[in-house]
């Protein structure tokens, strides 16, 4: 061996041996840090992955449903039959869509948003095909699912009317949470996928205890986001949503919506000693189910379209002049004040001049000499006129409001329109002009700026049948405590304003005048019509005898109210029924709230008497 | 008579010579890697466990074959078998087969029928280290730092390590040039020159990180630093093979049990990073006797290195073992969070042919230079 490889040799071991004790470092410094990884630091890196392994889901409380007063189901959870896709199920996504589109009917639009799902999501989690199915599509798609793998019907819950929308105006709709509502409410539950929330009437104001408290659920998942374990625990279920259990009748609600036919407009019942609201109805409806399913643009703008404005709830919401039925508020003014005598009598000459303005009678001709009960019975207006100029506009207001007028009712709903009851500080305060005395004319027979709800109507004609308490409605079982403030209003002046109301319905002449009255034995009703001017009338009109409100179009025709009691006696319910352009004579209003009466008060129990030749008040 | 395959020694008294406890150990990490594999699958010998059983022992027959072979033969074919992975190399970038981005593989083909397809810059590991021992032998120690001697060692490894950038292949083109550059050193290049060469490099580098690496390798690298950034994106990889390893404690969740790897937390755990699996399932005396079995067999190799005396068998030997020891230094650094990820495999464990394939030639070779350690090569052409 030369010297030269013998260096070499040398000279490599040395250099091998330096590089060796390098590595050797290289290996001191990984094990360090594998210390350092798993015994310092391993508690920590335990939580960790302790944290990528479990998650808690969310878990969906059922929401509460609303029952009507005898427990009848008004809002239900039903079975919601879905169909839905898991693309790593599905071998070709196109092919299956197509075949799909064809048995379901998609549209272009859908299946574009199932594409765009399908994309967004993980490809195990399952896409919306489509939901609400009827139950032949469903039941035919079970048969058919072997064709279709990775394509599965589901069954889950959706929020379902029953009654054909009789109650959509009270209970209202739910529907997906909008960015206001998520930005307002904090609830983990509205970021879960399908859930809705209560959009408007009693889903919207009674939400939070209709929707109860969302559990959560331990789950393992994986790193794609896929549940491999769950970990129930009954500490950690949901707490399901409240019941809500309304005062509505809803054999009495689908009797009056059979009555209303296609007129539009309003009833209210409400019981005279309770409060409680037995019926409540805006005419036309609509189907609160639309909503919660997904309404179409035809359907929406079928809605829009209608001039009776289906979605606009008029019970509540709608600003009507009462007309007549505000007379009974001028009567008990004036007697309460001791301006008038009843039995005084004002002759009615169909006109009253005042100042350069005339203000006119209904009935061509005049009514002649009345008093106060002739007045009230066959509505004469210039009695009121007169009457009203002796009262002034300050107590005829008062009275206004101690009878519910301007007033807006908790009830439990949002919504409610509070009217007008108008005085010279209210006219002062928004028009900027001072009160004149053809004012107080206007407003003593509910005309010019007085507006109210039919619900006002309805409360002031319970407060009048009562006598004793101020009611206030109320629509919620167990909302009211039934403690009401004193009416405070002299109960001969009360039972006069009843007897006069008597007259209206009972007598031959007054204007709710029939044969059989209620017919139901000696039950006899009160009440009071009004029809309320939808437009000025000239005095060219007024001449020709041309003018018949039937020939007007239905847009320009007179509104027809109607308030009144039953039984006279023992008063027990109280309805105000507004018919929208129903025409001059309230017939359409006052058929529709004998005939609710009649069936509210046998509903009551009050058995159907054999009918009886006369119905003549007695108490007169 | 001198046989060119096997030599003058008698077949049995090689096999004789072989070092059993370095097969031995070769072997074990093997079947761990097997269990590993098995484990990392949820339990599916069919998803990589057979396949790495049954690789494993076709790879050990080959080594033993490899070793078997005289020495005298390696260093005759040194320079051919380099020029031609070379060219397949070469021809990668002409008309390789692309995947996940990178051009690696080429391939071979019959008309339209398909033979296999390889990776040749893998094979490259083995082939540089060959050409550059043979380089070494051949050259007079007084030349090692002359301009031909480190001209004909630059050009040796930079011409494959050109071509390995442009696949691009950052962890492969690393470990070329850290394994040449341990040769240089190992043959006794001057300090003066070494340390001229490393503060070039360290200038270089930063222009090399401009310049020379694509967007994904610069993010890769620039997401290690700070590796709190984006835990779902690219340095995911670093925190979710932490969370592993120390999730895994002391004691380790036990066999099969780890929650990171059923749940598959930690990608390419099959791969890349098994060793995650073992950290995680084994815990700390788990993954700390893994790396004592590694420096163990590492150690042999540089014993063995010690018992030859010519340069060629030394440097094979010594090569080789650089090159696998380079390969666990970065495996494991990495999947500890200490260097970018890179894909490197962790050799024996990893699943993977190839790289298998390399590695247990490479201990053919190591064993073959010992068991021939007195077989006479040719000796320096230049006498000093």
């Amino acid at each position: 061996m030369s010297d030269n490889e013998r260096h070499n040799q040398v000279s490599i071991n040395r250099r091998a041996a330096l590089l060796g004790s390098l590595g050797a470092g290289v290996f001191g410094v990984l094990s360090s840090r594998l210390y350092y990884l798993q015994i310092l630091k391993a508690e920590d890196y335990r939580a960790l992955s302790d944290d990528n392994r479990f998650n808690f889901n969310i878990t969906i409380p059922s929401r509460g449903r609303i029952l009507d007063r005898y427990g009848n189901e008004l809002a239900i959870n039903s079975q919601n039959f879905s169909l839905v896709l898991i693309p790593e199920r599905v071998k070709d996504i196109e092919a299956t869509l197509l075949k799909l589109k064809k048995i379901l009917s998609l549209s272009t639009s859908n299946i574009t948003r199932i594409k765009k799902n399908i994309s967004k999501h993980a490809s195990f989690v399952p896409v919306l095909i489509k939901e609400n199915l009827d139950w032949g599509t469903f039941s035919k798609l079970n048969f058919k699912t072997p064709d279709f793998p990775g394509v599965i019907p589901q069954v889950g819950l959706g929020r379902s009317y029953p009654n054909d929308g009789l109650f959509s105006h009270t209970i209202g709709y739910v529907g997906s949470p909008s960015p206001i509502d998520l930005e307002d409410d904090k609830d983990p539950l509205l970021k879960q996928p399908s859930f809705k929330i209560g959009k408007t009437g009693i889903e919207s104001s009674a939400d939070k205890l209709l929707r109860g408290s969302s559990g959560k659920l331990k789950v393992e998942v994986n790193a794609s986001g896929r549940t491999v374990r769950e970990f129930p625990n009954s500490n950690d279920a949901p707490i399901n949503g409240q019941d809500i259990w309304l005062t509505l009748d809803s054999e009495l609600q689908k009797k009056a919506a059979e009555l209303f036919g296609n007129d539009s407009g309003g009833i209210v019942v409400m019981d005279v000693l309770t409060g409680e609201i037995r019926t409540m109805l805006s005419m036309p409806t609509f189907n609160g189910n639309l909503f919660v399913s997904g309404i179409t643009q035809k359907q929406m703008d079928e809605l829009n379209n209608d001039e009776r404005r289906p979605q606009y709830n008029k019970v509540l919401a709608g600003g009507y002049p009462p007309a007549s039925t505000f007379k009974m508020v001028v009567m008990l003014a004036a007697l309460e004040g001791g301006f008038m005598n009843p039995k005084d009598k004002i002759t009615c000459r169909q006109k009253v001049n005042l100042g350069n303005r005339t203000f006119h009678c209904w009935k061509r001709g005049g009514h002649g000499p009345v008093n106060m009960r002739e007045a009230l019975k066959n509505s004469c207006d210039v009695y009121f006129y007169e009457l009203s100029q002796k009262v002034g506009i300050e107590n005829i207001a008062s009275m206004g409001r101690r009878l519910g007028f301007g007033e807006k009712f908790n009830i439990g709903l949002n919504g409610l329109k509070s009217g007008i009851m108008p005085d010279p500080k209210w006219k002062k305060l928004k028009l900027g002009n001072s009160w004149k005395v053809g004012d107080t004319l206007n407003a003593s027979i509910g005309q010019g700026f007085v507006l109210s709800t039919p619900l006002q109507m309805a409360v002031m004609v319970a407060r009048l049948a009562n006598g004793k308490d101020s009611l206030t409605p109320n629509l919620i079982i167990g909302q009211n405590l039934l403690k009401f403030k004193s009416l405070d209003i002299d109960s001969s002046h009360i039972a006069f304003v009843q007897k006069s109301m008597l007259a209206v319905c009972e007598e031959p002449g007054g204007t709710a005048y029939k044969k059989y009255g209620l017919d139901l034995g000696q039950l006899q009703i009160a009440g009071k019509t009004g029809t309320g001017q939808v437009r000025g009338i000239s005095e060219k009109e007024r001449r020709s005898k041309l003018r018949r409100d039937e020939d007007l179009p239905w847009k320009l025709r007179d509104h027809n109210v109607f308030v009144g009691y039953a039984p006279f006696k023992k008063p027990r319910f109280a309805v105000s029924c507004l018919v929208e352009h129903g025409g001059t004579g309230s017939k359409r209003a006052i058929e529709i709230s004998r005939n609710i009466l009649k069936t509210a008060l046998i509903r009551d129990g009050i058995p159907e008497g054999k009918k009886i030749k006369s119905a003549v008040a007695t108490d007169v | 008579m001198y046989n060119l395959l096997l030599g003058y020694k008698k077949t049995t008294s090689k096999l004789s010579e072989i070092n059993l406890l370095l097969v031995v150990l070769i072997f074990a990490l093997g079947l761990l890697g097997v269990a590993m594999i098995y484990a990392a699958t949820g339990g599916d010998w069919l998803s990589g466990a057979k396949q790495h059983f049954y690789r494993m022992i076709f790879a050990t027959f080959f080594m033993l074959f490899i070793a078997i072979i005289d020495l005298r033969l390696w260093y005759t074919i040194s320079y051919p078998f380099y020029i031609m992975i070379l060219i397949l190399l070469i021809s990668v970038d002409l008309m390789g087969v692309t995947v996940n981005g990178s051009k690696r593989w080429i391939d071979l083909q019959i008309v339209n029928y398909q033979l296999a397809r390889i990776q040749p810059s893998e094979i490259m590991k083995l082939a540089i280290v060959l050409a550059l021992s043979r380089f070494y032998h051949d050259l007079p120690r007084w030349r090692v730092s002359s301009i031909y001697g480190l001209f004909g060692a630059f050009l040796i490894i930079f011409i494959p390590m050109f071509f390995i950038m442009r696949q691009p292949d950052l962890g492969t083109t690393l470990l070329v040039a850290a394994t040449g550059l341990s040769i240089i050193f190992l043959a006794g290049i001057k300090w003066r020159l070494l340390a001229g060469f490393l503060i070039f490099s360290f200038i270089s580098i930063p222009l090399f990180f401009i310049f020379g690496l694509k967007t994904y390798q610069r993010e890769r690298i620039l997401t290690f630093l700070d590796p709190t950034h984006d835990p779902n994106g690219a340095s995911y990889h670093i925190t979710q093979s932490k969370i592993a390893l120390g999730s895994g404690g002391f004691n380790g969740k036990g066999f099969m049990s780890g929650t990171q790897r059923q749940l598959d937390y930690v990608p390419e755990n099959r791969t890349d990073f098994i060793f995650t699996v073992i950290g995680e399932e084994f815990g700390f005396i788990g993954s700390l006797s893994t790396i004592a079995i590694y420096m163990v067999i590492i150690g042999i190799c540089v014993w063995l290195s010690f018992q030859c005396k010519q340069v060629y068998s030394k440097l094979l030997i010594l090569g080789f073992t650089i090159t696998f020891a380079l390969y666990i230094f970065i495996n494991l650094a990495m999947i500890m969070g200490l260097v970018p990820v890179v894909g490197v495999p962790l050799p024996l464990m990893s699943y993977g042919g190839t790289v298998l394939l390399t590695v247990m030639t490479g201990f053919g070779l190591i064993l073959s230079a010992y068991i021939n350690r007195d077989s006479k090569l040719p000796s320096s052409k230049f006498k000093n």
